[in-house]
């Protein structure tokens, strides 16, 4: 971005300076201006929906989703993992309900986790991906921007939005396995398939009860529901080794 | 379009009926979560003045009409009109930037317009890909470049069918 507004500025500038040197100051602080005011429509859409995310994951439903989308995720990340799936998971459903400052450092651990994992160029790829694509319940920011410029029917791109990122996140998707060779494919899932329905059945009464506090974070909770059921790595193991 | 304008009164009332239920502090958690509106907005705004400065300037020295003249076929042919060019080409590397040129756009062509709701979809669908590549791999020994060519790709097909879909939705 260094390069790029030093060479436009320049490029601009001197152009400025060969047809209109008065226009130059002018354009400077017509640009600035415009900034406040966005600033000021931007302060207003954060106050608003950060208060509203922040109400969402207080009441456990960024966890929720994240629990829910774990059939997706692991069958999408080819990973038995379930610290990985579960860090990937809550960037994903923060991704989805717009909260990018909580998806990033979900995404970052994610990260990290896929690249111990046994596909980690595959899984992290993918990871990328996904994120890259952006798909979002409500394009929050372009719906406010566009309503402070006075629109009368700001929700009507909601769906063009939705089924644009979808476009990205299918042709990312479809991309990345094709250039990463999905791994063990058919076995890989069956495994995957089994080990989450284990870890649902059993970690769900104690995770109720701990969502209530303060949400702990996804490693320790995930170290004490999968440590009671050794079958998941067994085959984990066994899938490795052949 | 009714019912995504039903979505949003919807969506507030069942979470924080759902966070009432789970014995959540509403007004609180709302409050505490609207307290960081102040400082991202501190955060984002030195990069939104720079964008916007560094815009108004080169739509001021005729670059930018030079740019969209040159850029027009390719857009044209991918179906994208030519006015968002500047997003488009702000969009992978800067937020901030994309966000700063989206209100610019929708200022000057009218928020309803086709330019503008392209616009939005564009601004909307996708995201920073050289941005996130940076902060995702940063921890890599080197960055990888397939993956970032791949995000880019498929970026660049939503903005095509999301753009045809302004036009016919």
């Amino acid at each position: 971005m260094n390069a790029v507004f030093l060479i436009l500025f320049s490029v601009s500038a001197a152009l400025l300076l060969a047809r209109d040197p008065a226009a130059f100051l002018p354009a400077l602080l017509g640009g600035a201006g415009k900034a406040v005011t966005l600033g000021l429509t931007l302060a207003a859409v954060y106050a608003v929906w950060l208060g509203f995310l922040r109400v969402a994951q207080d009441a456990g439903l960024v966890r929720g989703l994240a629990r829910g989308g774990r059939p997706l995720t692991a069958r999408l990340f080819a990973t038995r993992d379930a610290a990985a799936l579960d860090a990937a998971a809550v960037n994903l459903a923060a991704n989805f309900l717009g909260m990018g400052s909580a998806a990033t450092p979900a995404g970052i651990a994610a990260m990290r986790r896929l690249g111990r994992t046994e596909r980690a160029d595959y899984a992290q790829a993918m990871l990328f991906a996904v994120n890259c694509a952006g798909v979002q319940l409500l394009p929050t920011t372009a719906l406010a921007v566009r309503m402070a410029a006075g629109s009368a029917q700001p929700y009507d791109i909601v769906l063009p939005a939705l089924l644009a990122s979808l476009t990205a996140l299918l042709t990312g998707a479809a991309l990345t396995r094709l250039f990463f060779r999905p791994p063990f494919s058919a076995r890989g899932r069956a495994a995957g398939r089994s080990g989450r329905r284990r870890a649902n059945g059993r970690g769900r009464t104690n995770e109720r009860g701990r969502e209530h506090r303060s949400s702990p974070p996804p490693t320790e909770q995930n170290g004490r529901r999968h440590s009671p059921s050794p079958p998941p790595t067994e085959q984990n193991g066994r899938g490795g080794a052949r | 379009m009714k019912w995504a304008a039903a979505l949003v009164p919807l969506l507030f009332l069942g979470v924080f009926l759902l966070a009432a239920l789970r014995r959540v502090k509403v007004y609180d958690s709302f409050a505490a979560g609207a307290a960081g509106a102040l400082p991202l907005l501190k955060d984002l705004f030195p990069y939104i003045a720079a964008v916007l400065v560094l815009a108004e300037l080169f739509e001021a020295s005729g670059l930018s009409d030079r740019l969209q003249t040159a850029l027009s076929p390719a857009f044209a042919a991918a179906g994208i009109p030519p006015e968002i060019a500047p997003l488009v080409l702000v969009k992978p590397f800067s937020g901030s930037g994309a966000t700063a040129l989206l209100g610019e756009l929708c200022a000057r062509y009218g928020a309803d317009s086709y330019i503008a709701r392209c616009a939005c979809v564009v601004y909307a669908a996708g995201d920073t890909v050289f941005y996130l590549s940076a902060v995702w791999y940063a921890g890599a020994p080197k960055r990888p470049a397939l993956p970032v060519v791949i995000a880019l790709v498929s970026n660049i097909a939503a903005f095509c069918v999301g753009c045809l879909l302004c036009r016919v939705l």
